[in-house]
């Protein structure tokens, strides 16, 4: 089986001469299908850089990305945004929901922007949202929602379009130990881990190692793969 | 998109109030000002197009009953008679002249009319008689009011009194106030013939074609100049456009820049205030074109409520002043409301690209900074 993400060598340095720093330096990793993909490490590591660039937001100032074996080097702006909507899932710390939009609307505006529209997408939105035990919040706005049912949309959101990977930004970080919890559930079973789905989840919450196959460490931009196991 | 575009904008009431607020003020400025100006055109000709009189006799050159003079000399009114297919023509003087009522001054069009003839006067009487003799005088009712005066008071014209014989009404605007006096007077203050006219009325003989003896008139007639009633008022109207095109243009261009400021700054914030929305939802595979269709949404939407708001209002504020005042004629030409969709449309789309640009530069890895 091949691998749905790979990172080969991967390097992102900000800015230049004696001013440089290496956020990230040469890390590499390779996740199969349904592979969950666990990267810890201390605040200021590279974390969110690594993130960014695997969910193809970051260009590497070297190295080489693949989605699904296809190099992502070369492709144009347009062609990489088109990759995000119908291959990644997003799942972001602050839950980034559209202020404006109600539940069910923003798990319906990224199948909208893939090109499903009408009560196909509507209702797809709900089936996730009602899977999700949001089915009697789904006209709320995000204002009239908790944190933990807030990530639940967001969840509902990256599963939306069926993506092959989704990548989450430490997804309890905003979250009481009991709702955490729950959204972890949510990760263990009901994000499509059986039909294939991979997940690369950033977080500093322990607690993930158990639903964890593989946990990597990052530290000062190296990415470290001991055994599976972090190694400090 | 347009949904998100809709969302945005009713979410925030107040920015959405400000902003079809700002579009309508601006849409009210622009038709308003340009229905006082057509509405003072549309006096301007008031008299040529109420006389029924359907060719008209003036001076070869001359074209214009506004800011024109005109002489015609009455043998040449004598030789237009016997034509074939006059019925007749009514010769009338045209001066200005400052109406005074103690300190209160108009200055007015003045129309020599002989008291005997058919036509040439006031055509809408309301009070009194409408054939001045020598003295007497026929005004507009809203001039009396203005002037503070009524029937049987006297009015001041060149230094000399007159009694004010009748009251018409259509007769005074915005720069046009027209007042009828005795044509022998008048020809004596402008040292003219008292047969002599600035010009004549034509009316044709019953079931003669107007184009033709028109035509046919002017071959004859080489030293005057011969317009239909249409094409004369149509020459008039075009003067008085163009003595007030440029306060227009001027007018518009500030309403327009006002549109675009008060569209451009509104959603420029309310992008800015979004900027991480907007930065998401190109994290999850917006296309720049996407979201710039949601910020021209929010600015088409704003633009289309402010055009409507606009429109009604400038129709309510033209309804009313027209109400207080009636000598202030406000015409707002739906064809006028027309040619400002498009346009406002350009503001609306020039207002939205500063805004656009600031979302097509966001970093859309802006959406995993806590």
């Amino acid at each position: 089986m091949s691998a749905i993400f790979e990172m080969e060598s991967v390097s992102k340095t900000y800015g230049k001469g004696h001013v440089a720093v290496n956020a990230v330096d040469h890390a590499s990793m390779k996740i199969e299908p349904g592979e969950i993909v666990l990267i810890m490490g201390p605040s200021g590591s590279g974390k969110t850089t690594l993130l960014s660039m695997a969910g193809l937001l970051l260009k590497p100032t070297e190295g080489r990305l693949l989605i699904d074996g296809e190099a992502i080097n070369g492709k144009s702006e347009s062609q990489i945004a088109d990759l995000r909507l119908h291959t990644l899932g997003f799942i972001f710390q602050a839950y980034n929901l559209l202020s404006a939009l109600n539940a069910r609307e923003n798990v319906e505006i990224v199948m909208n922007m893939a090109g499903k529209r009408g009560k196909a997408a509507s209702q797809r939105a709900t089936d996730i949202l009602d899977k999700l035990g949001l089915g009697n919040r789904k006209h709320h706005l995000p204002a009239d929602l908790s944190g933990g049912e807030k990530q639940r949309v967001a969840i509902a959101r990256a599963l939306a379009n069926d993506p092959q990977l989704v990548l989450a930004d430490e997804p309890t970080g905003n979250l009481d130990s009991k709702t955490g919890e729950e959204v972890m559930e949510l990760f263990c079973h009901g994000m499509g881990r059986e039909q294939g789905r991979s997940m690369i989840i950033v977080t500093h919450n322990p607690e993930f190692e158990r639903i964890a196959d593989r946990v990597l460490w990052l530290e000062d931009g190296h990415l470290s793969n001991g055994n599976g196991r972090r190694q400090h | 998109m347009l949904k998100l575009a809709w969302r945005n904008l009713t979410n925030e009431p107040t920015r959405m109030a400000i902003s079809v607020t700002g579009i309508a003020l601006a849409l009210v400025l622009i038709l308003v000002i340009a229905g006082i100006f057509a509405g003072s055109e549309e006096f301007a000709v008031a008299y040529i197009k109420n006389e029924p009189a359907p060719i008209w006799l003036m001076q070869s050159g001359v074209s214009n009953m506004h800011m024109s003079s005109s002489y015609i000399a009455p043998e040449l009114i004598t030789e237009a008679e016997q034509i074939v297919g006059v019925k007749d023509i009514t010769g009338v003087l045209y001066s200005g002249g400052n109406l005074e009522s103690g300190e209160d001054s108009i200055l007015g069009y003045i129309i020599g009319v002989d008291p005997q003839a058919e036509i040439g006067g006031p055509w809408k009487l309301v009070e009194g008689r409408q054939n001045p003799e020598r003295d007497e005088i026929v005004i507009d009712a809203e001039l009396a009011k203005r002037l503070g005066v009524e029937l049987g008071d006297n009015l001041s014209l060149y230094d000399q009194d007159h009694e004010i014989i009748g009251l018409s009404r259509g007769n005074f605007g915005i720069g046009s106030s027209l007042a009828f006096v005795n044509k022998q007077t008048l020809s004596e203050w402008m040292a003219v013939q008292p047969d002599a006219a600035s010009f004549a009325l034509v009316r044709p003989e019953v079931g003669f074609d107007v184009d033709g003896l028109a035509a046919r008139m002017q071959s004859e007639l080489p030293d005057l100049n011969v317009m239909q009633q249409a094409e004369f008022a149509a020459s008039d109207k075009e003067l008085i456009r163009q003595m007030g095109v440029d306060i227009i243009r001027a007018m518009n261009i500030i309403a327009y820049i006002v549109g675009l400021l008060v569209i451009g700054l509104t959603i420029y914030t309310a992008t800015l205030e979004r900027a991480r929305e907007y930065g998401m939802l190109k994290a999850l595979g917006a296309n720049n074109a996407r979201l710039a269709i949601v910020v021209l949404g929010q600015a088409l939407i704003s633009a289309a409520l402010g055009i409507l708001l606009g429109v009604g209002v400038a129709y309510g504020v033209a309804t009313l002043i027209t109400k207080v005042s009636p000598d202030m004629l406000i015409l707002i030409d739906p064809a006028y409301v027309l040619n400002q969709v498009p346009i406002m449309a350009v503001v609306t789309g020039l207002a939205a690209l500063l805004p656009a640009s600031r979302i097509a530069n966001l970093d859309p890895a802006i959406a995993f900074k806590a």
